[in-house]
C-alpha cells in the first residue's frame, strides 16, 4: 500500500518477471462505459498450481487484495479455478481485478488452501469441495455449505462429466402437480368466432384463435 | 364455535418462506405496512405457527426445507388455509427444473389460494387474504 | 449437536432457518454460557435453488430473467452484473443512455433497500413505530421504480445489450418530485434514527467488526464502508454510467468523526447512502444523453450473437448490500459454459462471527440484521437447555431485544 500505484502492465510485469514460465498467459481487459469512456482494468494471470501461492503472496505486497470469489470451468479434461482478487480498491477509478487462473487435472484435483493468508477465503472454498469435488488440501471446515446432507456423495453440479448431476435428480417443476379436478376453461364457440374476426381487430383475432389451441390439447 | 358473529377472532397469518428470491417477502411486509395497512381488519403475520390460522408459503420448496415446511403445517390447528404467494411457488415460476428442489408447494401441502405474480402485487395478496378468509369461515361452518 | 446440548452450561441455541436470503438463509448454532455467545456458527443453504447450474442450461436472455430472481431486493445489481459480463464476452457496446438507465434504476433500488433495511433494523430493536414510518416513505421510490418499469419487483428492466425501456421526459417530474421528498426528509431520517438515545444505547459498540477483521474476512458495500474500509465498487471501478458521476464513498467517520465499526456506524452508511443516491440520480437526469437505450432489440439477433461469442468476463456492481460479482464464460453456445454469481450477503456472512461472539442473546436479531442479510432470519428458534428441546419463537427473540430496550431505558 505504501509504493506508488502500478499501472496494469506493471502488475503483470511484476509476476512475468518472478515466476517466469510458471505463467501461462498474462493479459489485460479493460472495458469503457458511460460517456467519459473512462477504462476499468482487469487483469488475467494463468499460472502453475504450485505457483500460485507464491504469486498470492506476491499480490499481497503489492496491496491486500479483496477477495471477491473463487469460481470453476469443467473444461472437459480438467477443472480451471479461477481465484478473482481486487486490489487498489479505495481509489477513485484505480482498482482492478486481477484473477489468477489455475488448471488441474481431472486425476489430481487438489488444491491448497489460502484461509490461512484469507480467512475469508473459506466460504468459496467449501463451495468449490461440494460443486466442483475439488479437496482442498487443509481446509479448516470441510463440512458442506450450500447442498443439503443428505445429497449423494460423488456428485458435483458444476460438472459436465459423468459426476454431474444424473436427469433422475433434476425435478420438472412446472410439469408437476397439476390439479387435474378443475372445471373446463370456456372455450369460444365457432360462431362467436367469426364474430370477433369480422370486427377485424388483430389482438381479437389472436384471442379467438387461442381456445381451439387449447381444445386440442386437452383431447391429447 | 362462535358465540356471535361480532365476537369471530381476527385472521392471523404465519409466513414461511420456502426458498423464495425475498421479492413476496417483501411484499408481503409492505402489505402489512401503512399504505395498504390490513391490520385495521385484524390481519396480522405471527411469529409462531401455532397462533396461526393462515399459512402463507413463498418459494419453490427448497429440499432441505420440505420437512420443516411439513412441521409448520402440522402446527398450525384446524380449520387451516394454506396460501400459496408467488408464481415459483405455483409452478416452479423461473425456476422450473432444479435438482434441489421438492416443490411446487402443492406438492408438498395442499393449498386452498393460489395467489400468482412474480411478485404479487400487495393489492393481489389483499385479495388472496379475502378469499382465505371466505374459505376459512366456511371450514369453521363445517366443524362440529 | 446432539452431544452438547446435554452440556448445561453452555448451552447450544440453534436459530433458524428459516431466512428469504439468496442462497444464505442460514441455520445458527451458539454456544451460550448464560446471556453470552461464546461461540456462533450457521450453516446456509436451505434457499439453495441451484440457479448457476440453472443458468448453464439456459440463454442470456432468459438468465436475465432469472438474475432478477436471485434476490427480490436487489434484484437489478444481479441483472446488471450478469448483462454487463456478458456485453464484454460478445465485446458489444451499450449505448450511453442505457447505461445511465441503468444507473438511475439501480440507485432508485438502493434507496428503497437501504429504507426497507432501517424499518427492519428498527422492528429488530422493538421499535415497531419506526418501521412503519419508514416503510410508508420507502412507498414513494417503489412508486417511482413502478413508473419507470413496469413492476414493484423484479423489474425486468435490462436486457443483454441495454434497457428495455426508456425513461420519458413527462416521467422526469414525477422523478425529481420523489427525490425532493427525500431530500426533505433526510434530516428527520437521522433525527430520528440517529439521535434517539434508546437507539444509540443498543447500537453503540455493539456488533464491532474492526477493520482488520473487515478486510481479512473479504466483506463488501456498508458492512466493510461502517468498519472504515474504503470500498465502493461505483467509485473504484467505473462502469454503466458512475464514472462520469462525481461520487466519493460514505464512511462513518465523515458523519462523526470516528469510526467503531458497530451497529450504529452500519446505520449511519446507510442513511447516509440514501442521500447520495438521491444525488447522483439527480446528476444522471442532468447529464443523460439522447440515443438509442439498446443495442438490438431483436431478441433472435442477441441469440445468434451469443452463439459467435467466446471467451470470459466479469461483471460487477456495488449492490445495496455491496460487491455483486459474475463471472460468465462462453464457448460459442447459446448458453454460457461457465456462470458463477457471488451475491453480496455472500462475502459478508462470514463477518457475523466476530460481531456476534462476546454479545447478549437479545443482540442477535439487530446484529444479525445489521449486515442487511436481507432480512428475517431468525423466525424460528429453539432453545435446547439440560437436553430438553423448547421452541422458542421470532416473536419471542423480538421480546427479549425489547425488554433489553426498557431496561436500558430506566
Amino acid at each position: 500500500m505504501s509504493e506508488a500505484r502500478l499501472t496494469p502492465e506493471e502488475i503483470v510485469e511484476v509476476f512475468t518477471r518472478e515466476f517466469g514460465d510458471g505463467i501461462r498467459e498474462a493479459r489485460i481487459t479493460e472495458r469503457r462505459e458511460g460517456s467519459k469512456k473512462i477504462a476499468n482494468y482487469n487483469i488475467w494471470i494463468d499460472i502453475d498450481r504450485d505457483l500460485f501461492r507464491p504469486a498470492l503472496e506476491k499480490l499481497m505486497e503489492i496491496h491486500f487484495p479483496h477477495l471477491a470469489v473463487v469460481s470453476g470451468s469443467d473444461l472437459g479434461d480438467g477443472l480451471e479455478l479461477l481465484y478473482h482478487f481486487t486490489i487498489y480498491y479505495g481509489t477513485r477509478h484505480g482498482e482492478y481485478t486481477v484473477t489468477f487462473t489455475v488448471l488441474l487435472p481431472k486425476d489430481d484435483l487438489r488444491m491448497p488452501t489460502i484461509t490461512d493468508l484469507i480467512p475469508g477465503a473459506l466460504f468459496t472454498e467449501r463451495e468449490k469441495q461440494e460443486m466442483l469435488g475439488i479437496e482442498i488440501v487443509d481446509i479448516p471446515d470441510s463440512r458442506r455449505l450450500f447442498l443439503p446432507e443428505e445429497f449423494p456423495e460423488g456428485v458435483y453440479p458444476w460438472r459436465k462429466d459423468e459426476t454431474g448431476v444424473p436427469d433422475h435428480m433434476v425435478k420438472d417443476l412446472w410439469a408437476v402437480g397439476r390439479p387435474a379436478n378443475r372445471p373446463a376453461r370456456p372455450v369460444v364457440k365457432k360462431e362467436e368466432q367469426g364474430e370477433v374476426q369480422a370486427e377485424g381487430t388483430t389482438e381479437a383475432a389472436v384471442k379467438g384463435k387461442k381456445p381451439s389451441e387449447e381444445e386440442e390439447q386437452r383431447h391429447e | 364455535m362462535n358465540i356471535t358473529k361480532s365476537f369471530n377472532r381476527s385472521l392471523w397469518a404465519f409466513h414461511f418462506n420456502s426458498g423464495s428470491c425475498n421479492g413476496c417477502e417483501i411484499e408481503i411486509v409492505a402489505t402489512l405496512t401503512p399504505r395498504y395497512d390490513p391490520e385495521r381488519f385484524g390481519i396480522k403475520l405471527v411469529g409462531s405457527p401455532k397462533h396461526a390460522d393462515l399459512l402463507l408459503v413463498t418459494g419453490p420448496v427448497v429440499k432441505k426445507m420440505r420437512p420443516r415446511l411439513l412441521r409448520v403445517y402440522e402446527q398450525i390447528p384446524d380449520p387451516k388455509v394454506v396460501m400459496c404467494v408467488g408464481a415459483c411457488g405455483i409452478s416452479g415460476g423461473p425456476f422450473y427444473d432444479s435438482y434441489n428442489l421438492d416443490g411446487p408447494i402443492d406438492d408438498v401441502i395442499p393449498v386452498d389460494v393460489y395467489v400468482p405474480g412474480c411478485p404479487p402485487r400487495p393489492e393481489g395478496i389483499i385479495f388472496g387474504v379475502v378469499r382465505a378468509l371466505q374459505k376459512l369461515e366456511r371450514l369453521q361452518g363445517e366443524l362440529p | 449437536m446432539s452431544d452438547d446440548t446435554k452440556k448445561a452450561v453452555p448451552y447450544t441455541v440453534p436459530i433458524g432457518p428459516t431466512h428469504p436470503a439468496l442462497k444464505e438463509p442460514v441455520m445458527f448454532t451458539f454456544q451460550m454460557e448464560g446471556e453470552r455467545i461464546l461461540k456462533a456458527d450457521f450453516a446456509p443453504g436451505q434457499a439453495h435453488r441451484a440457479i448457476e447450474w440453472m443458468g448453464m442450461r439456459r440463454n442470456p436472455v432468459q438468465i436475465v430473467h432469472l438474475t432478477d430472481r436471485i434476490c427480490g431486493i436487489c434484484g437489478v445489481s444481479h441483472t446488471l452484473s450478469f448483462a454487463r459480463a456478458v456485453e464484454q464476452v460478445m465485446e458489444i457496446e451499450v449505448p450511453e443512455r442505457a447505461d445511465y438507465i441503468r444507473a438511475i434504476i439501480a440507485e432508485f433500488e438502493r434507496i428503497q433497500s437501504h429504507i426497507l433495511w432501517a424499518g427492519v433494523a428498527a422492528h429488530e430493536l422493538g421499535y415497531d413505530t419506526l418501521l412503519h414510518l419508514s416503510w410508508r416513505v420507502r412507498e414513494f421510490a417503489m412508486d417511482v421504480l413502478e413508473l419507470l418499469t413496469g413492476n414493484r419487483v423484479n423489474y425486468g428492466i435490462i436486457q443483454v445489450g441495454g434497457v428495455r425501456r426508456d425513461i420519458t421526459p413527462d416521467q422526469h417530474e414525477t422523478i425529481h418530485n420523489c427525490l425532493d421528498y427525500y431530500s426533505d426528509l433526510k434530516a428527520k431520517l437521522l433525527q430520528v434514527f440517529l439521535e434517539d438515545k434508546t437507539i444509540q444505547m443498543r447500537c453503540r459498540d455493539c456488533g464491532v467488526l474492526t477493520h482488520e477483521e473487515a478486510l481479512k474476512l473479504c466483506t463488501v458495500g456498508p458492512t466493510a464502508r461502517a468498519s472504515g474500509v474504503k470500498m465502493d465498487v461505483r467509485v473504484d471501478y467505473p462502469y454503466a454510467a458512475y464514472g462520469d458521476l462525481e461520487i466519493s464513498p460514505v464512511l462513518p467517520d465523515a458523519y462523526l468523526g470516528e469510526t467503531r465499526g458497530d451497529v450504529y456506524d452500519r446505520i449511519v452508511v446507510r442513511l447516509l447512502e440514501v442521500d447520495q443516491s438521491v444525488d447522483l440520480i439527480r446528476q444522471c437526469l442532468d447529464l443523460i444523453p439522447a440515443g438509442d437505450i439498446t443495442w438490438e432489440a431483436k431478441i433472435p439477433k442477441i441469440l445468434s450473437a451469443f452463439k459467435k461469442a467466446h471467451g470470459e468476463a466479469i461483471g460487477r456492481h456495488e449492490a445495496p448490500r455491496g460487491e455483486v460479482f459474475h463471472y460468465v464464460r462462453m464457448d460459442g453456445k447459446e448458453h454460457p459454459t461457465t456462470w458463477k454469481v457471488k451475491a453480496s450477503s455472500y462475502s459478508n456472512l462470514m463477518s457475523w462471527i466476530p460481531m456476534l461472539e462476546g454479545e447478549q442473546i437479545a443482540d442477535i436479531p439487530i446484529v444479525v440484521a445489521s449486515i442487511d442479510p436481507c432480512l428475517s432470519c431468525t423466525d424460528r428458534v429453539a432453545i435446547v437447555r439440560d437436553g430438553r428441546r423448547g421452541i422458542m419463537t421470532k416473536e419471542e427473540l423480538t421480546r427479549l431485544s425489547v425488554e433489553k430496550t426498557r431496561r436500558l431505558m430506566r
